[in-house]
């Protein structure tokens, strides 16, 4: 193979000897400065006031919705900084929502905060934390029953078999009832009252809400798709484990 | 004067295929399709949406600083290696020249516009696409005009590529920029406060309002319309016809 453009360059004798030396003094003087500097630490970082939507409009060069989509990558790696990881529990919740909040104001029509409050921060094994992120759910759901009403399920089956608070169960599962009256939202979500008052196990409860939102047909995308066949997955293996223990 | 304009508008599109322009659109649209597979693998849900959302975006300001990079350093190499000079001592209008070498870019524009398209395509719904492409061309013929207006105003490449990517900023933030002077967070009443305002509005009625061209929710949600590209055909039309002006305005007055 033939190196054209190399050969085209005169020898490397044809360099002066000094500007040889001193390169060779210069990448070691690199060498030596960097050895010389404080080490690397990883620090954790707490998450900051979000700006103005309007800012994040202008720093964007007007794509609010290209911005709502990065915010959104961004605040689900927030965990992850670099050489360091937080968990979703060390996060100040309430600023938490102010970002979910700028988010949806650039982005009206997504529902990606919608799903992460619901199904990642929503999740963690800190009921105060939980119960934020559920009124943050509801909160929004009042302002748009049709739109949000499949999260506030959620916040159903979270309040009860996570938060065990069977009185905010029910005031979510009420509000689903009175004011999710829209002909897409089906019967199983307006009727999640009864499910509430009849006491269902956490796993089962948790199984019925996704394997109804899986057959509702109304999930389209794929990764949402395999996000929630892999919840079932994972409740149906848990479920097993249940069953197994108390055979023995 | 039409075939004169066809020459000049034919030599600066070869000089774009030897500068390996589409070779440079095609890595970029590479790149673009690697780094969109990866965010797209990081979403939980609203796959397709932020792809297309983050792509779009991206596709857009790589063909804008493609564009102007190739028709800035086009021109300053024509003005350094005395080219325009040995054509202007030829039997030619420098409106011929203008016109030629604008069509030329425009031509270049579409390739840049075309490829870039083509990876959308990938993701996008091919109706919306087609506006969306039509609305990005019609940018580019403004990123081109306005290029060629600052490099023969400044003559310079670092100043030239400055007043384009400041010009361009303007004006795509410009309706973001006078709503937010319209309401302020904290009311402010003084004389400096006054001037920038009605400094804000003078920009707004001056510069093309792009923030209405090649908008990213017509992929991402669907909503584009040939109704849309109605305002944004509008401002090119008439926003072109300012910028050759000033450019011919220019040009005449140069001496080489």
């Amino acid at each position: 193979m033939k190196f054209s453009y190399l050969q085209r360059e005169r020898p490397i004798t044809d360099v002066p000897r000094n500007i040889r030396y001193l390169l060779v003094i210069a990448l070691l003087l690199q060498l030596f400065w960097h050895s010389q500097q404080p080490p690397v630490t990883a620090r954790a970082e707490d998450l900051p006031v979000p700006l103005s939507a309007r800012a994040y409009v202008l720093a964007s060069l007007g794509e609010p919705v290209t911005a709502a989509k990065l915010l959104n990558l961004w605040l689900q790696a927030f965990d992850n900084q670099p050489g360091t990881s937080l968990s979703f529990n060390q996060l100040d919740y309430h600023r938490l929502t102010l970002w979910l909040d700028t988010i949806l104001e650039l982005d009206p029509r997504g529902s990606y905060p919608m799903l992460v409050a619901a199904r990642v921060y929503g999740s963690v094994k800190n009921p105060e934390k939980q119960r934020v992120m559920m009124e943050y759910i509801y909160t929004r759901f009042k302002q748009n029953p049709g739109r949000y009403w499949r999260w506030l399920a959620h916040a159903v089956i979270t309040a009860k078999h996570e938060i065990r608070d069977n009185a905010l169960a029910l005031k979510y599962a009420d509000a689903l009832a009175e004011n999710a009256t829209g002909k897409q939202v089906p019967y199983w979500a307006r009727d999640m009252k009864i499910i509430v008052l009849e006491d269902m196990g956490q796993i089962e409860a948790a199984k019925v809400l996704v394997g109804a939102l899986l057959a509702s047909g109304e999930i389209q995308d794929p990764y949402e798709l395999k996000f929630l066949t892999d919840k079932i997955a994972a409740l149906e293996e848990k479920s097993s484990k249940k069953r197994q223990t108390v055979e023995k | 004067m039409i075939p004169q304009i066809l020459t000049i508008a034919r030599f600066t599109l070869i000089e774009s295929l030897r500068n390996r322009l589409l070779l440079l659109c095609f890595l970029l649209a590479a790149i673009s399709f690697v780094m969109i597979e990866f965010i797209g693998e990081l979403t939980i849900t609203e796959h397709r949406v932020t792809q297309i959302a983050i792509l779009a975006a991206f596709l857009r300001i790589s063909a804008v600083v493609l564009v102007t990079l190739f028709v800035v350093s086009s021109m300053v190499r024509e003005l350094h290696d005395k080219t325009l000079e040995m054509v202007l001592a030829m039997p030619i209008h420098r409106g011929s020249y203008y016109l030629g070498k604008l069509a030329g870019f425009l031509g270049i524009a579409l390739v840049v516009c075309l490829v870039f398209s083509g990876v959308l395509l990938l993701y996008a719904e091919a109706g919306a696409l087609l506006v969306w492409s039509v609305s990005l061309f019609l940018e580019l013929i403004l990123v081109v005009a306005l290029s060629l207006v600052m490099l023969l105003s400044f003559s310079q490449v670092p100043a030239a590529l400055t007043a384009v990517f400041v010009f361009y900023g303007a004006a795509r933030l410009i309706s973001s920029l006078f709503l937010m002077s319209k309401a302020p967070i904290m009311a402010y009443t003084g004389p400096g406060q006054a001037f920038m305002d009605r400094f804000i509005a003078l920009l707004a009625w001056l510069l093309p309002d792009l923030q209405r061209f090649t908008r990213t929710e017509w992929l991402s949600y669907n909503t584009a319309s040939w109704d849309a590209l109605l305002p944004v055909a509008g401002q090119t039309v008439v926003y072109l016809s300012l910028l050759s002006f000033i450019a011919l305005f220019d040009f005449y007055r140069k001496n080489f």
